[in-house]
């Protein structure tokens, strides 16, 4: 089937507000006879809740937190991008577009990026004016600081905490509507399941985390704003509790899995120290603005970094890319490390890790300028590493961090399953193959603030919806089949704990879905991924009982569903026969190593329809077109 | 790596109407370079192989930022050293044979819902009496048309940065909430965004705060001195001055 | 009145009267040890100073506001305490000091046994002076609380009542000074704690003056 995107027709410049223009409305009075689930509170759900909120729309706002303040968008430390041309460098909409479209390697629909391009300046005005506080200059404007490699000063931050401020700002107004009663949180509630009645979305059912009780929601929408699945990987620099459950649950109803495979891989981690580790800690990419990445030139060179001679060190990013040197985008810098650990030329106990050195800098700027600008992230290294990077180089390596898949969405950013939309990380539309830094910010709150209140209006006001109580068989069909699940878990007393199997599943994604992919590794994992999800069925351990907080039937629930979701995850790789962004087959490389795209037979997206347990899952496409950015193969030489 | 072993006495407490007790473990195999909550992690495994229900703790984004994770190592909220959660807090703080006791947060506020799991939903309810600015999506001026000094911006996001965590609270004798919500008043009543509803908002988050059941302040500092964020206790007497003002104002 | 009980019933305003409260009897404390600087020194003075304060008739609205100041103080005292213990009805198995910069001291932890303690003190300070035996000066035209003090302590218990009384009186102010300040609003530096500690000091030592005087055998005539 061919996937239509519903962009509006018309210039790119404006289809937006043409689209704002013509949509169906809701009567203020109306509004509040308008249930609205949001599933998830991160900066996507927080600001899509409050402003449906704010609206007079009944809004129930869920989150598997105990807070809708603790969503993982918190972690975000960079920036956000706005395309305000405060620094009269340049910037506009349409450059932050083309950045935004080339940056993903030509594979995001050109409609819904423009849009995220234009009211990214309104996020950053409603930010400010919830009272997040954003960096200023001393004469008392906002500052902006360049990002990623991007040619211009367009990201907005708050020290290294901006996604933080933001959320704070987002949960905030949440909190402001759950005050005026439009909103009610519900806190440790996860959703299982989505209820389809007469062919449109409308419920969901949920685990209350504290009581294990199921939990009836019904309403005319439901707003999935889960984030991403970046832990089918087991170790990335997600939260412990961010998972692709709410995602696949939908779609095993029916919603389109839209690119599963372009998961992106940020290139300065803290390194893995030992089969203990339950997470990767990112640190800003902005340390590669003056730290210069290398490893020994031989092989096996086991001496401190310290005792080995300029003579002896390949600053391999500075020799292969001489143009953008230690800044070139995250795919490339990734790929380029695992290459040389690949050699065998890895630093550290694990040998997958390279030297991130600041002896240069310090030399040329002195220790207290660098302390100045990267204090905060030394320090975080030198917690957790217990190595001081003042004295010695930073060890990094790449680590799974964000998914620029998940389902997939139209210009409305409804799923192909009438009432289910989809915001933020957890939809696939705005950031192609490669997302470029302070954009994933930008996304979530455009989406919530700025696009859902017009898009939700148009399918409300637009609509005739019978009304539906949680009586209806639906909810009492999908209620039973969890019921069945949890109880079959709880009695699975296998030989191994869900972490051990997830952990066996993230080593194959890491290994041959991961920097770089090739066809025979790919069929590999698919066979040791379908062997995994029956060793889990029948040799998992599940401890505890259901009635009650249990972390770990959560966790196996979860990793239960990362092995059906990491087929579809594999099959996607496999199917896109070309390089592009974060996805890198071996087979289609340019002669210098790089990204080779094949636009002609490959300028789609890839949405993926989930067919049952062990059967193929059918693909349909969704045709790209890039009329107002012309398609151009990334050179960062 | 060299690998200790540490005795963890652990809260165990099955629900929140169920009476709680500290429980002997004894965990092998910790290196220095793994976190708190990963030997933790590593506790849950034993208990898993064991057949047994796991310890139930609440912990999330694992680089300190969240503010799920919180109990009381060793008598002191986050455990020993300054500045950081749980989460951050590294095996290498301790030494082989070290006995590590662990309970929950504790405050009439927080309940234990289960083992070191308890219900901070009493700060969502602060916030959600005035700890905000009323401003509607799509109704703000140009960012750049309120001038912000960088100091001011700078002491706002000094008392932004609370991440909620609740430790402020277990560390005060009187599980006193007061840096939380004065940190909350603070940065809003450093902006000029947040001066309309200045004085409105600070009675509600201080009634909030007091029928919630935590204590007073009693100007110790203990709360500085184990917040993750290392917020300023300087804050509670901008929220005092605010409320005592507007209580006298008859506001 | 509304703004009053407005006021009394909130932890803040209960705080910030007990801290006023508290740093108005810091400051009767300051005039009274002064006044008591005079026993060794001058016999005739510390009298003459005494019957010009008692037949003053504005000493009965001081003595109103010292009592509503006292009795304030220990009621929102014991308020508030006892409401910050309901606050955490479970306690900790293990709870130790956070350390730096926390303030937390030995004086901090147990004010309102200091407190406790004081509120025994005081009402036994007023019963053996104020309401104690009315010696009269030889020259028969005041009273002569000089002979009185001295009189006190001589008796070992009321010395070593006294020597144990006035350090907790300290170590009350101690903390006291500085806190009742933060209660009200007034941002905390180390500066005005240090003096608030340097004056507890000050304020023990000038009133174990007397009784130290006493037990040297100064005042035998």
């Amino acid at each position: 089937m061919i996937l239509d995107g519903k962009v509006p027709s018309g210039p790119i410049e404006t289809k937006w507000n043409t689209y704002k223009d013509h949509i169906n409305l809701v009567a203020p009075a109306n509004r509040r006879k308008h249930t609205v689930i949001v599933v998830g509170t991160g900066l996507a759900g927080a600001s899509a809740a409050a402003s449906l909120g704010e609206l007079g729309y009944n809004v129930l706002a869920l989150t598997i937190l105990d807070s809708p303040r603790r969503s993982h968008s918190i972690a975000a430390q960079g920036g956000i991008n706005g395309a305000k041309n405060y620094k009269n460098d340049g910037d506009s909409i349409y450059r932050l577009f083309y950045d935004t479209v080339k940056g993903g390697d030509y594979r995001a629909r050109e409609g819904n990026v423009y849009r995220l391009a234009q009211v990214s300046v309104d996020i950053i005005d409603q930010c400010v004016a919830q009272g997040v506080p954003f960096a200023r200059e001393y004469g008392g404007l906002l500052d902006n600081r360049s990002f990623g490699g991007a040619q211009v000063s367009r990201t907005f931050y708050a020290r290294g905490a901006t996604g933080q401020q933001l959320l704070l700002g987002a949960y905030s107004a949440l909190m402001r509507q759950v005050d005026a009663g439009t909103v009610k949180v519900l806190p440790r509630r996860e959703m299982l399941d989505l209820v389809m009645v007469g062919g449109r979305a409308r419920g969901l059912l949920c685990r209350n985390l504290i009581s294990g009780e199921y939990e009836r929601y019904a309403a005319d929408a439901v707003l999935l704003c889960t984030g991403g699945y970046g832990n089918a990987y087991y170790l990335s620099t997600n939260a412990g509790n961010c998972n692709v459950t709410a995602a696949w649950r939908c779609a095993r109803r029916g919603a389109y899995f839209g690119n599963p495979s372009f998961a992106q891989i940020h290139p300065t981690c803290i390194p893995e120290s030992g089969t203990h580790q339950s997470k990767l800690t990112l640190m800003s990419e902005s340390l590669r603005n003056d730290g210069r990445v290398w490893v020994p030139r031989q092989t096996g060179d086991k001496r401190n970094a310290s005792d080995i001679p300029e003579s002896d060190r390949d600053y391999y990013l500075e020799r292969r890319y001489p143009a953008f040197g230690n800044l070139v985008p995250r795919d490339v810098a990734s790929r380029a490390a695992k290459a040389v650990c690949d050699e065998g030329r890895g630093v550290g106990a694990t040998g997958r890790s390279v030297y991130l050195d600041f002896a240069d800098a310090i030399k040329r700027l002195g220790e207290d300028v660098v302390r100045e600008r990267y204090g905060n992230l030394f320090d975080m290294y030198q917690h957790i590493s217990g190595e001081n990077p003042y004295q010695a180089p930073m060890r990094i390596y790449p680590a799974i961090h964000y998914a620029m898949g998940g389902l997939w969405v139209d210009y409305n950013l409804m799923s192909n399953l009438e009432g289910l939309f989809v915001l933020g990380e957890a939809n696939f539309s705005d950031h192609g193959a490669n997302r470029l830094g302070a954009s994933a910010l930008m996304q979530g709150l455009g989406d919530g603030y700025f696009v859902i209140p017009y898009t939700l209006g148009n399918y409300i006001g637009g609509t005739r919806l019978e009304a539906v109580t949680t009586d209806h068989d639906a909810f009492k069909e999908a209620q039973d089949a969890v019921d069945k699940r949890i109880k079959g878990l709880l009695a699975s007393k296998g030989g191994k704990s869900v972490k051990e199997l997830h952990r066996s599943l993230g080593r194959v994604l890491w290994d041959r879905v991961g920097m770089a992919r090739n066809r025979a590794g790919l069929q590999q994992a698919l066979k040791e991924v379908t062997g995994l999800r029956g060793e889990y069925q029948k040799n998992v351990r599940v401890v505890g009982e259901g009635q009650t907080i249990n972390k770990q039937l959560e966790y196996a629930l979860r990793v239960d569903d990362y092995m059906e979701f990491a087929d579809v995850l594999v099959r996607d790789a496999l199917d896109r026969e070309e390089s592009c962004g974060c996805h890198f087959r071996e087979e289609y490389q340019t002669e210098d190593g790089e990204c080779q795209r094949n636009d002609a037979e490959y300028a789609y997206v890839a949405a993926w329809e989930f067919k049952g347990r062990d059967q193929e899952p059918a693909l349909h496409k969704e045709p790209l077109e890039f009329k107002s950015a012309e398609l151009k193969q990334r050179n960062y030489k | 790596m060299s690998t200790m072993t540490v005795k963890v006495r652990v809260w165990r407490q099955p629900s929140p109407d169920k009476e709680g007790r500290l429980v002997d473990y004894t965990v092998g195999n910790v290196v220095a370079d793994m976190s708190f909550v990963e030997m933790l992690d590593v506790l849950n495994e034993q208990l898993v192989a064991a057949g047994e229900d796991t310890v139930a703790f609440d912990s999330d984004c694992r680089e300190g930022i969240c503010g799920s994770c919180g109990c009381v190592v060793n008598g002191v909220p986050h455990g020993p050293g300054t500045g950081k959660t749980a989460c951050q807090l590294f095996m290498r703080a301790f030494t082989d044979g070290d006995t590590l006791v662990v309970e929950p947060f504790r405050a009439k506020a927080f309940p234990v819902l289960k083992d070191l799991c308890v219900d901070r939903g009493a700060f969502d309810r602060m916030i959600a009496a005035g700890g905000y600015i009323s401003a509607n999506t799509g109704a703000a001026p140009d960012g750049n048309q309120l001038l912000i000094g960088k100091e001011i911006a700078e002491k706002a996001f000094d008392a932004a940065a609370c991440i909620g965590c609740g430790a402020c609270v277990a560390a005060c004798k009187n599980a006193s909430a007061v840096l939380f919500v004065s940190a909350k008043v603070g940065q809003l009543s450093y902006l000029p965004q947040g001066q309309p509803e200045r004085y409105r908002r600070v009675v509600r988050m201080v009634d909030q705060m007091q029928k919630e059941g935590f204590g007073a302040c009693s100007n110790e500092g203990e709360c500085e001195a184990v917040c993750p964020k290392e917020i300023s206790t300087l804050h509670i007497q901008i929220m005092q001055r605010d409320y005592l003002r507007s209580v006298l104002r008859g506001a | 009145m509304k703004r009053l009980l407005a006021l009394l019933s909130s932890d803040i305003g209960r705080k910030a009267l007990m801290g006023l409260t508290g740093l108005l009897l810091i400051g009767f404390l300051i005039a009274h040890m002064s006044a008591n600087l005079l026993v060794p020194f001058s016999k005739e003075g510390y009298n003459e100073y005494s019957h010009k304060l008692i037949t003053n008739p504005l000493i009965y609205l001081a003595e109103l506001g010292l009592l509503v100041f006292f009795a304030g103080h220990f009621v929102t005292g014991i308020v508030v305490t006892l409401k910050n213990w309901g606050a955490r009805p479970i306690a900790y198995q293990r709870k130790d000091p956070a350390g730096d910069p926390s303030r937390k001291s030995l004086a901090s932890s147990t004010m309102i046994y200091s407190g406790l303690v004081l509120l025994v003190f005081v009402p036994l300070h007023l019963v053996t002076f104020k309401f104690g035996p009315w010696y009269l000066t030889p020259d028969g035209s005041m009273r002569d609380i000089h002979r009185l003090t001295i009189e006190v302590f001589h008796s070992p218990i009321n010395l070593a009542w006294y020597l144990i009384a006035l350090p907790i009186l300290g170590f009350h102010a101690w903390h006291g000074f500085g806190s009742g300040f933060e209660s009200l609003g007034v941002a905390h530096s180390a500066g005005l704690r240090r003096f608030g500690q340097g004056l507890a000091v000050v304020l023990t030592l000038g009133f174990m003056a007397v009784p130290l005087y006493v037990l040297l055998g100064g005042g035998a005539s």
